[in-house]
Parts: structure tokens; C-alpha cells; sequence
């Protein structure tokens, strides 16, 4: 089959180096004393370094060539294994290097994020950790494995939404996201289950030669698809994804960009061929609901992370839609482009909400500054930011000559050629996508807008600085990458060197779609700029229909009611029947008590009282006086005399 | 050595026990070093045996003694042995036991009321635990289980909370119930078993293996698989399989025959709380595993679709009570409830995975259950109050605490990492693929399963949400300076469980490789033997 290709000791050295390196990061923060608490956070940023560095080696390495396939037995169960496998090819070892270098890049813009903070070094440990597990889905090459990782993740987002856990907010949203998590991947583990009874393995390469009836292998990706509804925040599970806003801002870049929602779109290119074309189906309709709802909601919003959060609501549905329909590579082009410029909008505006707290800090000024109602013409005071906002602004909205351009030109091409000839119901889809992109270019403008032009309102006297060069790095070079040089020569075409590896190329680009797309993000950002100045006020979008609240009342509800009837059937019918029976056994006892005293005792006592009375009368016989003697004896013989003559 | 070493471990805590009894109840801490003595020489023991035991080779160190042998004329001969052996199902208990027994031990250290009846009493206990998982003789095995219940109603009904003798004397005619169910099969059990060794005279034997061989059954005996006496809507085995089967969920405790449970811990002091939910919990899926279904499996296979339904009600019910608890011991005690369904869905797939899973999960919910009663102990100690309602914010205030708290609470709902993980996976697997080798179970009972999962991660984040997070804030009658971190001794308590809870989840193959043999022989024994002596007329 494929070319017998022998990895080399570096190789073998360096990926358990780039998984080892975050770990190490992990569990050093244990150990260095709370006093110095601020090296966690150097230390930490120069082991992703090293984890970036030795990842770089492997994607070098293992591209453009064989697989590379390891499995090291976990345990055994009856004859069968159930390995810790590690799979990599161009996808899985591009995406590692994805991974470990936004992380890298994130801990570093936290090292000044989070400067001062009480739990700096829970957070860098956690943060080495979300990264591990994000790094453990990427390389597996099982499916158990990828399960276990994929739950881990769900545990350091916990913590790391949570980090400030004294705010109840944020309690509350971390318990959800991991909860709505948990629900995902309740399914994901039903598909775990049936892939199990019918192939007796997890291996994910080993799984592409199982005989299942088609039915059940629907089902078996309808229950994985659950997980990654889950993980990648699709509807009807994305609502923790908004909540999850208020963890600390590179969290979210990191959460947003490549790590966690990124899980769910890497998994479902990896195991896409295990989807059935009905099971497809439903994937591409699911991603277009997500898709269309995260727009609208984003356009809305009024909260600056709030609308970054429902634009990877909807871009995550782009992906979902392309995987739907086929084209595992477009979703995965635009989750590596996506990955860059959303963390670099993330850290943007993490720089704002940073120098807009550092001025509130110094002036006692307070009003909420993730608000962009109560922004504006923050240009001139935070030039770089600006320049950061608009580039990684236009790779979101996917204006030309970004990679944002590229991957969703992708997407399209798919969806274009997908549709096919006539008229479906995927050209409904085909629209909604398109109408999805119109949106997304709307609402990306109006942010950039209302925070950065116009006049200042509530921040004009504060004096406001650009956050510190080892913020301002990692957002200059996430900005550089969300440029389409990184992705594809031609920046209208977008069979770049990326795109043509990571998948089977379709031999199908259409120039049309390119310009089509350009045309329509200009006219787009022509429509944003001529409505720049109205304000969708509706409150039906801002919460996003509400849907969790839908969710309390018909989920969340109903389950504490329940909850409050088992503990009542516990107490008043399991218990009652207890203290019943024992009732019951009581007045028994007494029954039986009684019956004892008053028949059975009584007839003894009567017995033994007839015998006393007896006694006694006899007793009275026998006085002593020796008159009576001679009374009785006298009766008794007459007696005695009257009785022999009768 | 070798050929003593179950004795050994079962003998020393009684010996132990006997000592104490001659010394004056002044000196109190010479009846701690006793135990704690003991509690080593038990280590030490295990140690040797876990060194010695050679997975794949079935039971093991075994001891067969005559014990009691009464000719009872035209009756036969009766014949009670001391028979004692361990397997891949046993010595996983065994193991759990002397650990948390030690545990229990060190947890002890500040009972200060009538020291010497308490230590006595936990000494009985401890040598009846070990017997139970050892014996494997019925009448035996019988003698220690009963023998663990007088202790431990003692036991909460002296040294316990406010509502101890309601609790106790609950705990006591739940369990005493049980027992009398198990006796009734126990002694139909005897007079339908003879013993095949001996030819020529009739000798009716206790011994559990005997009563496993289908041919072992006098013919037109009450219990002869080839007779199928019916009484009324079932047969007479499958009668008694159900007898066993309550015996022993009730222990379990299996819903709706749990209600004890709760009671019994909320009012148990820390350290019997301790034993009661890792051990004592584990003789009922242990009596499942050992007796009712290899004795009955085809009315294990018959009812297994029973079975395993009971146990996601179990683990549902038990989750959704959980929810809905005011009280942490009573929460963490219904977690139990929900976590010991996972045994019962197990054993009921009669597949490798489900009954792998299901000792798993007994081995793994002894080592998490214990450490989630110390923890719950641990913040009783401080403030005599356990109302989750009264808490707010302890993370800022109790942060090792609250660290451990985290693990246990993770542990408990499944995240791999944990042991806990591993067990339920491989139930959830094996359930689901009882059915496609005609084993008794549905696909949909483990899909409704895992509901069981989401739930868990809600009750435990919830209350995490709601103790530990947010702004530090106390009611109830006592104050914030109450709550210190946690003491060295509760640190080195904790600290072995969550590292044991680690190491059997992220390294399941040790544990593994002592269970699988037995899980393999298990679900063929029960699927095979189920089926066939069903389809016999």
C-alpha cells in the first residue's frame, strides 16, 4: 500500500516532545512557589515555545509523506486491545503545529494579560493543559483515545472559563459548558458503543474497513456527530459557547481559534468517511442552522466578545455545512485560517478590554468596557490595535486578499459543485451560506466601526495606552498570518499548497465563485457602511431566540422537578411503605401483647387463681382451734354417713 | 507461608480483637496501635499475596479444611468447610479492603468516646469484610456477612450522628432482610447439592463451586435445573435467583431497596461512612457475581433484561435524588446509589467488557467513595454541618481542600483520567453488545445509560457552583474562621486515594490483567450455561 517510509529518531523525538512540553508545563506550576508565581507564566510561555518549536519539526517531517502510525497497547479485555494510537499525516501534523503555536502565541499575550492576577498559576497550568488534551484529539489515531482527550478538554475549559470562579457568572457558564458538553458526549459515546459491538476496535484506520449494515453505521455518526454538536457549539448545544465569554479573554482566543471548537470539525474530517449520506445530511443542515443563527445573533450583540463569540457560532457552521457536504477539506482550510485570525481578533479585543481596564484602574472611571456602545474612536489611542482589528476583521468577513477570502471561497466552491444541477433543497443551503457571508462582513464592520471610529463617549478622558510589546507580538503575527500569502500563492485561487494536501484535491475550481465572492463581500461591506449607523435593537436576536432560556424551562426545569420527585418518592412512598410496614408490625406486637396478657395470661391467672382460692379455702380448714377440728370431722362424717346410705 | 496467607489476613484483626478485650479501656491509644498494627501486618500480607498470584490461573491460595461434618442419618451427611481462595473477581475486593481498612484506621484518630469498644468492633469488622470476599464456602461465606452487620450497627448506632438509631435500626432490618433472603435459598441450596467427591453416601455441601456445576443437583431436588419446578408464575430456581438477587441489591443497594443508604450514612461517623460505601456496598455486587449468577444463570439469563433495567433505574434515579439532596453525604450517598447501577447493567450483559466493567467500577467506586466521605467528613468536623445551601465560595478560602474536592468530584462522574472512567466505559460497551451475542440485554438499556453520565456531571458541578464558587459566604451556626484547610493528617488520608484514583485510570492494565481471566470465564460460564440449561426442558 503506501511506500514503506521509516521516521527518524528526530521525528519520533520531537512529537513526544510537542505533546510533552505542554504537559511538563502543567506540572510545573505545581511546584513553583506562590511567591514567584509570575515565572509560571514565563516558564510556561517558553516550554509551548519549545512545544511550537518541536511540533514544527513534525509537520516538516510528516508532510507530503506516508502516515506515520503508532499504537502502544493501553489495555487488553478478552483478546482485544484497546490501544493508545497516534496517527499522523499532513492534516493531523499541520494541525498539531496549529495548535501548539496559537497556544504558544496565547500564552504569551497572557503573560501580560493576566500579569497580577491571584491565580496565575492555576491558569498557565490549566492553560498547558487545555492545550495537551487539544494536541492528545489531534494526534490520536483511536477513537477511545480521542474520546478520553475530547473529555479533557471539556475539564480545562471548565477551569479555565471558570477561572475567576468568585464571579458567579462565571461559575454558572462553566458548569454549563461543561454540562451541554457532557450531553454531547453522551451521544458521542453511543457511537462509540455501536462502532465497538460491530468492529470490535477504535482504531480510526482499522475503522475504515468495518462491515456495518448501513443503519446502524447512520446511527454510529449521528452519535459522534452528537459529541462534536457539542464541542463545536452547534445548534441545539452551542448556547455555553456565548456564556463562556466571561473566562478571562485569551482563554476564549484560545477556545475560539484552536483549541476545543476546533476539536469537534478536526474529528468529523477525520472519521468523515464513517458518515452515511443521510447522516451527511442532517451534518450539512445542522451547520446551516448554527450558521445562520450565529449571524443574525452577532449582528445584535452589543458586547464586543458576545459578537466574536456568535461569529465563530457561525463560521464553525460554515465548516460543518462544507463537512456536510462533502468537502472535509474546504472545512478544514477555513478551521487553519479561522484558527489564526479569530484568535487575533480575540487578542485584539482582549487588548482593548486590557487598556481601556488599566486606564478605568488609574482614573476610577467605571462603565462596562466590553460594550461598544460605550466606544468609539478608540483609533487614534490605540493605533496598532486598530490596525490588528482591521486586518484580522477582514479575514473574518473574508474580504480579498485575506485568508478568510480563501477558505470561505472554498466552502462555497464545495457547496457550489455539491448542489449541483437544478434546483434542491442544497441550494437553499447554498443561499443561507451565502446570506451567511453577507452578515458576517456586515456585523464585522459595524464592530470595528463603533469601537474604533466616530467620537469618543465614555473613555475620552481617559488616558489610554497600547498594551505591552509581549501583547502587541502575538497579535502582530497572528495578524500576518490571517494574509492569504501563508495558505496559497494566487490570492484568488485557493488550491494553495495547504488545500491540496489535506485531502483528496476535487479537480473542481470554478474562477466564477472567486469573483462572485469578491463582488459580494464588496457589496457587502458597501451595505455595512451606508448601515452603519442603525442598530438592530431587537431583543429576540441579542439573545440569541432565546434559546437557553428555552432550554431552562423545558430541559432544565422538567429534570429538577423530577429530581424533586424521586427524592420525594423516596421519602414519602419507598420510606412510607417502610415506616408503614413497621406500623403494621407494631400494632401486631400489641395485638399479640395484648392477646398474651389478657387470654393466655389470663387463663393462667385464672388456673392459678382458682388454685389460691382453693388453697385458701382449704387453708381455712385448718385454724388451729380444735373446736373446728371436731365441727369438720363431725360434717364430714355425716357427710360421709349420708352418702353411703344413699 | 503462602498456603496461610488468606488465613493470615483474616485472622490477625480477630486475634487483634481478642487482645484488646483483656486490656483496660483507659489506655486508648494502645487500642489505635493495635489496629494500625494490624492494619500493616495486612499490607504486608496482601503484598506477598498480590506478588504470588498469577493472573489466568483461576482461584488461588486456597484453603479447604473440614469444619463441620454432622451425619444426619437417612438426612445425609451435612459438610461445611473452611474453604478460602481468591480469583480475578476477589482479590480486587480484597486488595480495596486491606487499603481502605487502613484508611479507615487513620480516619478513626479522633474518636475519643469509648475508644476500645470502637476499635473492637471495627477489628470484627474488618476480619468479617475479608471473609466475605474470600469465602467460598456458602455457609461460611453466610457466618461473615451476617458477622459484618452487628459492628456496623453498632457501630452508627453508638458513635453516630443526631438520628443514629433511627438510621441504625434501618440500616440493621434492611439488611437482616437481605439475609434472611439469601438463608431461605441458602438452605434449599444445601438440600439440593450433594457433594461429588464422595460416592456411596449422601453428602450435602455448602461449597459454592459444587453449586455451580448444574450436575451436581440431586435429581428431582427442589433446585434441579433439569426438573424446572414450577411455583406459581416461575420456577423454583427462578425464585430463588430472585431471592438472591434482593438478598443482594440491597446491599448493593439497588433501587427502590435503598432508602438505607442515605440514612445510614448521613448519621455513620466519617470512617464507617468510609467502610459502608467502598466496602460493604461491594459485598452485594460481589454476592451477585460470586453466587447468583454462576449458581442460577439461567435465571440469570432469563431475568438478565431485569437486571440490568434495575440497574439503570438505578443509575438514573439514584442521580436524579442526587440532584435533588440538601445534604453533601446525602448527595455524595446517592452518587453511590447511581455509581453501584453501573455493577448491575454490567454483570447483567454476561459479555467480557460488561463484567470486566463491573468489577472495575466496584474496585474503583470503593477507592472514589471513600475519598468523597472523607471529604464530606472533613468539612463536618470543621462546622458540624453538611447543608450544601449553608456554603458559598470555599475555593478562595480552602483551596487544597477544594483541589481535592475537584478530583474526587471529577473522578466520581467519569472523566477519563480517573479510574472510574474505565469502568464505566467497559460497561457501557459491554451492555450494548449483549445483545448482538444473545446476551439479555437491549442496545437501548445502555443508551439510556448514559443520561446517567450528564446527570452526574449536573449534580457535581452544581455543587461545586454552588459551595465552592462565588463569593465566600457562611449560614448556619458557625463562622467563616471555622473552615480552616485542610490538617496533615487529612492531607496523607486524602492523598493516596486521588493518587490511587489516578494511577488505576491512567494505567488500567495491573487491574485489568487480574480481572480479565475471570471477566472472560464469567460471561462464558453464564452465557453458555444460562442458555443451555434453558433450553432443557
Amino acid at each position: 500500500m503506501d511506500a514503506i517510509h521509516t521516521y527518524s529518531f528526530l521525528f519520533h523525538f520531537c512529537l513526544v516532545a510537542a505533546l510533552a512540553f505542554p504537559l511538563l508545563s502543567f506540572v510545573l506550576s505545581f511546584y513553583i512557589s506562590e511567591k514567584y508565581s509570575w515565572i509560571t507564566s514565563v516558564l510556561a510561555s517558553f516550554l509551548l515555545l519549545l512545544g511550537t518549536l518541536a511540533s514544527a519539526v513534525v509537520l516538516y517531517q510528516a508532510w507530503n509523506h506516508p502516515p506515520f502510525a503508532y499504537r502502544l497497547e493501553w489495555f487488553s479485555l478478552a483478546g482485544y486491545s484497546f490501544s493508545a494510537g497516534v496517527y499522523i499525516n499532513n492534516i493531523s501534523a499541520l494541525m498539531l503545529f496549529i495548535v501548539t503555536g496559537v497556544s504558544f502565541l496565547v500564552h504569551l499575550y497572557s503573560v501580560g494579560y493576566m500579569a497580577g492576577d491571584a491565580g496565575i498559576q492555576r491558569y498557565f497550568a490549566m492553560l498547558g493543559f487545555f492545550t495537551f488534551a487539544m494536541q492528545g484529539i489531534v494526534v490520536s489515531g483511536n477513537l477511545l483515545m480521542t474520546f478520553v482527550f475530547w473529555e479533557l478538554v471539556g475539564f480545562s475549559s471548565y477551569m479555565l472559563i471558570g477561572h475567576w470562579h468568585e464571579i458567579p457568572a462565571a461559575a454558572e457558564a462553566s458548569k454549563r459548558a461543561f454540562i451541554i458538553n457532557r450531553v454531547g458526549d453522551a451521544g458521542f459515546l453511543v457511537g462509540l458503543m455501536i462502532v465497538w459491538a460491530h468492529g470490535h476496535s477504535f482504531d480510526i484506520a482499522a475503522l475504515q474497513h468495518m462491515p456495518v449494515d448501513p443503519t446502524w453505521m447512520t446511527l454510529a455518526s449521528l452519535g459522534i456527530f452528537c459529541g462534536i454538536v457539542g464541542k463545536s457549539a452547534q445548534f441545539p448545544l452551542f448556547t455555553w459557547l456565548p456564556d463562556a465569554m466571561v473566562g478571562p479573554t485569551p482563554v476564549s482566543a484560545l477556545i475560539h481559534a484552536a483549541t476545543m471548537v476546533a476539536a469537534g470539525v478536526f474529528l468529523l474530517a477525520r472519521v468523515h468517511f464513517l458518515f452515511t449520506v443521510p447522516a451527511l445530511h442532517i451534518v450539512a443542515v445542522v451547520g446551516c442552522i448554527t450558521a445562520l443563527l450565529g449571524a443574525v445573533s452577532a449582528l445584535a450583540q452589543h458586547d464586543i466578545k458576545k459578537i466574536l463569540a456568535y461569529s465563530t457560532l457561525s463560521q464553525l457552521g460554515l465548516m460543518v455545512v462544507a463537512l456536510g457536504a462533502g468537502s472535509p477539506q474546504a472545512a478544514l482550510l477555513h478551521l487553519f485560517t479561522h484558527a489564526f485570525f479569530k484568535a487575533c481578533l480575540f487578542l485584539a479585543a482582549g487588548a482593548v478590554i486590557h487598556s481601556l481596564h488599566q486606564a478605568q484602574h488609574q482614573s476610577h472611571v467605571h462603565f462596562d468596557v466590553q460594550d461598544i456602545r460605550n466606544l468609539g474612536g478608540l483609533e487614534k489611542k490605540l493605533p496598532f490595535t486598530f490596525l490588528i482589528f482591521v486586518i484580522s476583521g477582514s479575514a473574518l468577513a473574508g474580504l480579498p486578499l485575506t485568508s478568510g477570502f480563501l477558505s470561505k471561497d472554498a466552502i462555497l466552491t464545495a457547496l457550489v459543485q455539491w448542489h449541483g444541477e437544478g434546483f434542491s433543497w442544497k441550494l437553499l443551503i447554498l443561499a443561507a451560506v451565502a446570506l451567511v457571508s453577507f452578515l458576517t462582513v456586515v456585523y464585522t464592520f459595524r464592530m470595528i466601526w463603533k469601537i474604533f471610529k466616530g467620537s469618543e463617549t465614555a473613555t475620552a478622558q481617559l488616558h489610554i495606552s497600547e498594551p505591552p510589546a509581549v501583547m502587541r507580538a502575538p497579535m502582530a503575527v497572528l495578524a500576518g498570518v490571517s494574509l492569504w500569502i501563508w495558505f496559497s500563492w494566487n490570492p484568488f485561487n485557493f488550491y494553495g499548497w495547504m488545500y491540496t494536501n489535506i485531502g483528496e484535491a476535487k479537480p473542481f475550481h470554478s474562477g466564477m465563485v472567486s469573483i462572485a465572492s469578491a463582488i459580494w463581500v464588496i457589496l457587502a461591506l458597501g451595505v455595512a457602511y451606508v448601515t452603519r449607523q442603525v442598530t438592530v435593537g431587537s431583543p429576540l436576536l441579542l439573545n440569541a431566540f432565546y434559546f437557553d432560556r428555552l432550554l431552562k424551562q423545558f430541559v432544565e426545569k422538567p429534570i429538577l422537578q423530577l429530581a424533586a420527585l424521586t427524592h420525594h418518592a423516596d421519602k414519602k412512598w419507598i420510606d412510607g411503605f417502610l415506616h408503614a410496614t413497621a406500623y403494621a408490625q407494631l400494632i401486631v406486637a400489641h395485638l399479640t401483647g395484648w392477646f398474651d396478657r389478657a387470654i393466655v395470661d389470663g387463663l393462667v391467672d385464672g388456673v392459678a387463681g382458682a388454685a389460691k382460692g382453693l388453697g385458701s379455702f382449704t387453708r381455712s380448714f385448718q385454724g388451729g382451734k380444735i373446736q373446728l377440728y371436731i365441727f369438720w370431722a363431725t360434717f364430714a362424717i355425716i357427710i360421709f354417713i349420708i352418702w353411703t346410705l344413699l | 507461608m503462602q498456603q496461610y496467607l488468606l488465613s493470615l489476613l483474616l485472622f490477625t484483626p480477630l486475634l487483634a480483637a481478642l487482645l484488646s478485650l483483656f486490656l483496660p479501656a483507659t489506655s486508648t491509644a494502645t487500642f489505635r496501635i493495635i489496629t494500625v498494627v494490624v492494619n500493616v501486618l495486612q499490607v504486608m500480607f496482601l503484598l506477598v499475596l498480590l506478588l504470588n498470584y498469577q493472573a489466568g490461573a483461576g482461584l488461588q491460595f486456597v484453603e479447604l479444611k473440614p469444619w463441620i461434618t454432622l451425619n444426619m442419618g437417612n438426612w445425609g451427611i451435612l459438610k461445611a468447610s473452611y474453604f478460602v481462595g481468591v480469583d480475578g473477581l476477589s482479590l480486587p475486593l480484597v486488595a480495596l479492603a486491606v487499603f481502605i481498612l487502613f484508611i479507615a484506621t487513620i480516619a478513626s484518630w479522633k474518636i475519643t468516646q469509648n475508644v476500645k469498644g470502637y476499635f473492637i468492633l471495627l477489628l470484627i469488622l474488618n476480619a468479617a469484610i475479608i471473609g466475605s470476599f474470600t469465602a467460598l464456602d456458602f455457609l461460611l461465606f453466610y457466618l461473615f456477612f451476617e458477622f459484618m452487620l452487628l459492628p456496623m450497627f453498632f457501630l452508627i448506632a453508638l458513635w453516630g450522628g443526631p438520628k443514629r438509631e433511627y438510621a441504625s435500626i434501618k440500616f440493621f432490618l434492611y439488611t437482616l432482610l437481605g439475609s434472611i433472603l439469601i438463608l431461605i435459598v441458602m438452605i434449599a441450596l444445601y438440600v439440593s447439592v450433594h457433594d461429588p467427591s464422595t460416592s456411596g453416601q449422601l453428602v450435602h455441601s455448602f461449597n459454592l463451586l459444587h453449586m455451580a456445576d448444574a450436575s451436581n443437583f440431586i435429581s428431582t431436588s427442589v433446585l434441579d435445573p433439569h426438573r424446572a419446578l414450577q411455583l406459581g408464575p416461575f420456577s423454583a430456581r427462578t425464585w430463588a435467583f430472585l431471592l438472591l438477587f434482593f438478598g443482594f441489591a440491597i446491599k448493593l443497594p439497588m433501587v427502590p431497596v435503598h432508602t438505607w443508604l442515605p440514612d445510614a450514612h448521613v448519621e455513620a461517623p466519617t470512617p464507617i461512612s468510609v467502610i459502608l460505601a467502598a466496602l460493604l456496598l461491594k459485598i452485594g455486587g460481589y454476592g451477585l457475581a460470586r453466587i447468583a449468577f454462576p449458581i442460577f444463570p439461567d435465571a440469570a439469563f432469563h431475568l438478565g433484561w431485569f437486571v440490568g433495567l434495575m440497574g439503570v433505574i438505578s443509575i438514573i434515579y439514584g442521580g436524579l435524588n442526587a440532584m435533588a439532596s440538601k445534604d453533601l453525604k446525602r448527595l455524595i450517598a446517592y452518587s453511590s446509589v447511581s455509581h453501584m447501577g453501573f455493577v448491575l447493567l454490567g454483570l447483567a450483559s454476561f459479555t467480557a467488557e460488561g463484567t470486566a466493567g463491573a468489577v472495575y467500577q466496584m474496585f474503583s467506586h470503593g477507592l472514589i467513595s471513600a475519598m468523597l466521605f472523607v471529604l464530606a467528613g472533613v468539612l463536618a468536623d470543621r462546622t458540624n454541618d453538611r447543608t450544601i445551601s449553608h456554603y458559598s465560595g470555599l475555593a478562595g478560602k480552602m483551596p487544597t481542600y477544594t483541589a481535592f474536592i475537584l478530583v474526587a468530584f471529577f473522578a466520581s462522574l467519569g472523566l477519563p483520567g480517573f479510574s472510574g472512567f474505565i469502568a464505566e466505559i467497559m460497561v457501557f460497551l459491554g451492555a450494548f453488545k449483549s445483545a448482538g451475542l444473545g446476551g439479555p440485554l437491549h442496545e437501548s438499556l445502555a443508551i439510556v445509560a448514559t443520561l446517567g453520565l450528564v446527570i452526574g456531571a449536573a449534580y457535581y458541578l452544581w455543587t461545586l457552583q454552588r459551595m465552592f464558587f462565588g463569593p465566600l459566604n457562611v449560614k448556619g451556626d458557625f463562622s467563616v474562621d471555622q473552615l480552616s484547610d485542610l490538617n496533615r493528617r487529612e492531607y496523607f488520608i486524602l492523598l493516596p486515594l486521588a493518587l490511587a484514583i489516578l494511577f488505576f485510570g491512567i494505567f488500567p492494565q495491573p487491574l485489568m490483567s487480574v480481572i480479565d481471566p475471570y471477566a472472560q470465564h464469567f460471561a462464558a460460564f453464564v452465557l453458555e450455561t444460562g442458555k443451555n440449561l434453558t433450553l432443557t426442558p
